[in-house]
């Protein structure tokens, strides 16, 4: 146990990639339940206001800059400063598919291509084997990549799965959304997936 | 013989004196807050007479809101029933009086808690319920979203308020120019402010979210999340009541730690079943925490599985839930960018 803590402790002092313990079932990547490959995204869907973008007040010790999830709120919070932070509504893992962790963006992409891992082809054959970026590509405008994990952050082709849990442990936003963010991050930003708390 | 019947006189005046002075002691500290509502059945509330998202009857006479919740959850954790909480409409200017004369047995009324209240009165506000502040509202088309660009700006405002000093303190440490628009009544501030005769409008950010309604086009309209000035709402009890004024105070407490847990309305049986220590203790199902209140073990389960955590009042009362629509922002829990944040139940 002191090992494995040790461990732990060495890999955030190294700005390495934590994932918590629990997350051993979560090993999926990638959108799947709820995405349709090909579907274009409907311009007409309104986002809930609150998952809209919008500047709030949240007070932190992260230094501006850094990226807070919260799955349990569907809110991702780009730190701002002087308890500011710019505020996103987005999509998150699915029951099971959630996660909570430190991590680092460590790629951008636009237009990303979509290769669904083998784990995902094995639940829902159906899916393309290969998928050329574009406004049908379930990971939409943009996507930014965590770690060295399956996870990212990405657009959508659903604009209307923002604010549900339908993904594999992704968190989606809206094309626009995730075109801002990705001007305002560079490789390197720190990532914090916070949890809902457990009973 | 003269002289015992002179001794008897001193003795009798000075019991008389001591009784009399009791009874003014007992006349001024009421200590029995908690044993006179059980005995009587009900906990009796002091409240607004009628605020949005706080404290409003509808035409049936059944009240809703932040405020009204806090004092049905006070009723839940004593009686296990949150009908007990019966509602007394008060005025600004009667609230502080009507506490000390006992006519009810706290006050949930969006009253600001300063060290003069709590001073001068001779009263208790146990814990910061709402956090409330001044903040900043303009035409969405202006494209700010920071109190720090309204620089130049003229500025709506209530006359004679607090709110018109807070402004000018905040242009002022900020080196930013301003102009007032003022007037006596708030109606005619929404007013010169909905015909443009000023950038911005300024009053407590929960005022503002309920003004906007009144608004021909809300949505035009943002609030700024900055927060300028501090008020923060809390109940109020009579001091030196220890035990009401503990019990009022865990409620609280109660309420938020079972957000930061998990706690909800919806999932209390679940709760009842949890094996992690925190969950236990709050719920009842280890130690007796409760009893230390003059109340059951599962005082805490009572108010979440009647009133729910704090976040449940919040969305259900001035949140996403309602129509003010007021988000968390100070008001979230102190890890998750608020800063609500009780003491621990161990």
């Amino acid at each position: 146990m002191t090992k494995f803590r040790h461990l732990i402790w060495t890999l955030i002092a190294t700005g390495g990639l934590i994932l918590s313990a629990s997350q051993s079932q979560a090993q999926m990547r990638q959108p799947d339940v709820g995405d349709q490959p090909g579907l274009l995204p409907d311009e007409s869907v309104e986002l809930d206001p609150q998952f809209r973008k919008t500047a709030v007040l949240y007070r932190t010790n992260e230094p501006p800059g850094t990226i807070i999830i919260s799955t349990q709120d569907r809110h991702l919070y780009l730190v701002q400063g002087n308890g500011r932070a710019l505020r996103y509504g987005i999509g998150v893992g699915r029951e099971g598919f959630q996660w909570q962790g430190l991590l680092n963006i460590t790629r951008k992409a636009e237009w990303p291509d979509w290769t669904p891992p083998p784990e995902m082809i094995a639940r829902q054959p159906y899916l393309p084997r290969f998928m050329a970026g574009g406004p049908g590509n379930p990971l939409g405008a943009r996507a930014m990549y965590l770690g060295t994990t399956v996870y990212r952050i990405h657009g959508t082709n659903r604009p209307d799965t923002i604010g549900t849990a339908v993904s594999s442990g992704c968190f989606r936003l809206v094309n626009g959304d995730v075109a801002d963010l990705y001007e305002r991050v560079p490789v390197g930003t720190k990532v914090i997936v916070r949890q809902k708390p457990e009973l | 013989m003269l002289r015992t019947f002179r001794g008897g006189l001193l003795i009798g005046l000075a019991v008389a004196i001591a009784i009399a002075a009791g009874a003014i002691t007992y006349e001024r500290y009421d200590t029995k807050t908690l044993k006179r509502t059980i005995r009587r059945g009900d906990v009796l509330c002091g409240v607004n007479k009628g605020l949005p998202g706080f404290s409003i009857p509808d035409d049936k006479g059944d009240w809703t809101g932040f405020d009204v919740d806090f004092c049905r959850a006070v009723a839940a954790a004593i009686f296990d029933d949150p009908k007990k909480a019966k509602f007394v409409p008060l005025d600004a200017n009667e609230r502080f009086k009507e506490l000390q004369s006992r006519k009810v047995d706290i006050l949930s009324r969006n009253t600001t808690w300063s060290m003069s209240r709590e001073s001068n009165y001779a009263l208790y506000f146990p814990a910061v319920a709402y956090y409330d502040g001044q903040g900043f509202m303009l035409p969405r088309s202006r494209n700010i979203d920071s109190a720090l660009d309204l620089n130049n700006s003229k500025v709506c405002v209530q006359e004679g308020t607090t709110t018109l000093l807070n402004a000018a303190d905040y242009f002022r440490a900020n080196n930013m120019k301003y102009t007032e628009v003022k007037f006596p009544r708030l109606e005619d501030v929404l007013k010169a402010y909905e015909s443009g005769k000023c950038d911005t409008f300024t009053a407590d950010v929960s005022q503002l979210y309920a003004l906007r309604l009144n608004l021909i086009q809300p949505s035009d309209h943002v609030i700024l999340p900055d927060v300028i000035s501090k008020e923060p709402l809390a109940p109020v009890v009579r001091q030196r009541d220890d035990d009401w004024m503990m019990l009022v105070k865990w409620t609280l407490y109660a309420m938020i730690n079972a957000e930061e847990l998990g706690i909800t309305s919806k999932n209390i049986d679940e709760a009842l079943k949890s094996k992690k220590p925190d969950v236990m203790r709050l719920v009842g199902t280890e130690g007796a925490y409760g009893e230390d209140l003059g109340l059951p073990k599962d005082w805490a389960a009572r108010i979440i599985r009647h009133v729910g955590n704090y976040g449940e009042i919040y969305e259900r009362n001035v949140g996403e839930g309602s129509k003010l629509k007021i988000p968390r922002g100070l008001n979230s829990l102190w890890s998750n960018g608020g800063i609500q944040y009780a003491p621990p139940i161990r």
